[in-house]
């Protein structure tokens, strides 16, 4: 043959190659592109779950907030309420309290008043007392009874007009 | 006195340059063996490249000594793969590390080149390319090795790439045409095979394709190696530039257009997508 082309060593040329191809795909090629792709599925399987974990969480933080902004809403109606009853409140208890001291105001000054009068009445008999004591003292000698009574019934009448003037002042 | 003021960097220069100029002078001083040489040049070179004379025994048949290459690249290339299945990849990591890092470059250029040339049946052309990507590029490699050989004439000779052989290139060409013709054949039918049918340099182009590049690397480095005075230095620009370039260039291309041929085989027909969709 020209080129001393064999056409015997072509064939012996191209079984090792073949056998050599075959060997070398299923102990090396296979086994590699498998274990790449496994490799690959496995990152995309991991990119996946990460991009739901992430829409999850969006949605979660979103849901969140939303309740938030709702539970915001929702205190800021209660502070709203709760200054509303405590404002009512007071002045209810300040209203009580007015009236309550109103009328404690009220008793004392009576109480007072009744005190008063009791002190003056009782006062005017002791200086009444006194007064006829210290004048049958004085006029034991010379007043005579009728002079006695004169003076008597004057006292008398002096003492109410300046009762009745001082009921009059107040 | 004065060797005690010379560095040991300068000792050491002055030494090499003296041994390699009284290597240089003696070699020109005997003069070129080239009347001890078994063959002339122009033997050497016609027997690299038709492989006329020296043969080596095979169990009794004779063959070129490329095929023997083939033998021995296959071997290795089988026992390194049993290796690597064996031990290397039940403990892949996710993480590769440097090892695993470059089997995987290698698997994706070759799933990557069938991906991008053939999108249909991909993993099929993926293996055969992955395959012929390995024989070519390390069978080449393999010549630098310089693994020697006695010949039945009793000459030694440093055992040439595989595909140097216009047999082992032919070899080549035909199994990557048979290939893609069964493909064809396989995917598409009658229409596929014709599709093919219709190419039918394709094995001619690929063989010598092969054939020419690794023949003029082989020849260049025949000559190279054949003179004496050209082998200083020299050798490994020509080493680099016609054996690890050719084995690169030579892998890329074969395994280039099998994938587009064989995407252009396996593609499926037009009319049959149409009514598919209908």
């Amino acid at each position: 043959m020209p080129l001393n082309i064999d056409f015997t060593q072509v064939l012996l040329h191209m079984l090792n190659f073949v056998i050599l191809a075959g060997a070398l795909g299923f102990l090396l090629f296979k086994p590699i592109t498998k274990f790449m792709a496994d490799r690959q599925k496995h990152f995309e399987d991991l990119a996946k779950e990460n991009e739901e974990a992430a829409k999850t969480n969006a949605d979660m933080k979103a849901e969140y907030e939303q309740k938030l902004e709702e539970a915001k809403a929702e205190i800021a109606d209660m502070h709203r309420n709760a200054e509303k009853e405590a404002a009512e409140t007071a002045k209810e208890y300040i209203d009580s309290a007015h009236q309550k001291a109103n009328a404690i105001i009220a008793a004392a000054e009576t109480e007072a008043e009744k005190r008063k009068e009791s002190i003056l009445d009782s006062a005017q008999a002791e200086i009444s007392e006194l007064v006829l004591s210290a004048t049958q003292k004085l006029l034991s000698d010379t007043v005579t009874p009728e002079r006695n009574s004169a003076l008597y019934d004057e006292f008398i009448r002096r003492t109410d007009k300046t009762v009745a003037d001082e009921r009059k002042s107040r | 006195m004065s060797s005690k003021k010379l560095s040991g960097k300068t000792i050491y220069l002055i030494v090499w340059i003296s041994l390699l100029a009284i290597i240089l002078a003696a070699i020109f001083i005997v003069g070129l063996p080239s009347g001890e040489k078994a063959e002339t040049i122009k033997e050497v070179m016609r027997d690299g490249v038709l492989h006329e004379d020296n043969k080596i025994s095979l169990f009794g048949l004779l063959v070129n000594p490329a095929l023997i290459s083939a033998y021995i690249v296959s071997a290795a290339l089988i026992i390194g793969a049993v290796i690597i299945r064996i031990f290397v990849i039940p403990h892949f990591k996710t993480v590769p590390g440097k090892f695993q890092l470059i089997l995987e470059e290698l698997v994706s250029f070759f799933s990557g080149m069938a991906k991008t040339n053939s999108p249909h049946k991909t993993p099929v052309v993926g293996t055969y390319i992955f395959g012929a990507g390995c024989y070519i590029f390390f069978s080449t490699i393999f010549e630098l090795l310089g693994i020697q050989a006695v010949t039945t004439k009793g000459h030694s000779i440093a055992l040439p790439a595989p595909i140097a052989d216009i047999n082992g290139a032919i070899a080549m060409g035909i199994t990557s045409y048979a290939f893609i013709l069964i493909a064809g054949a396989v995917c598409n039918g009658a229409k596929g095979v014709l599709g093919v049918l219709k190419d039918f340099s394709l094995p001619i182009s690929m063989s010598f394709r092969l054939f020419g590049a690794l023949l003029s690397g082989l020849l260049v480095t025949e000559l190279v190696y054949y003179y004496v005075s050209l082998s200083f230095v020299l050798p490994v620009f020509v080493g680099v530039m016609f054996t690890l370039l050719h084995a690169a260039i030579q892998t890329y291309v074969l395994t280039t257009l099998v994938s587009i041929f064989y995407g252009e085989a396996v593609e499926p027909n037009p009319k049959k997508i149409k009514e598919k969709k209908a």
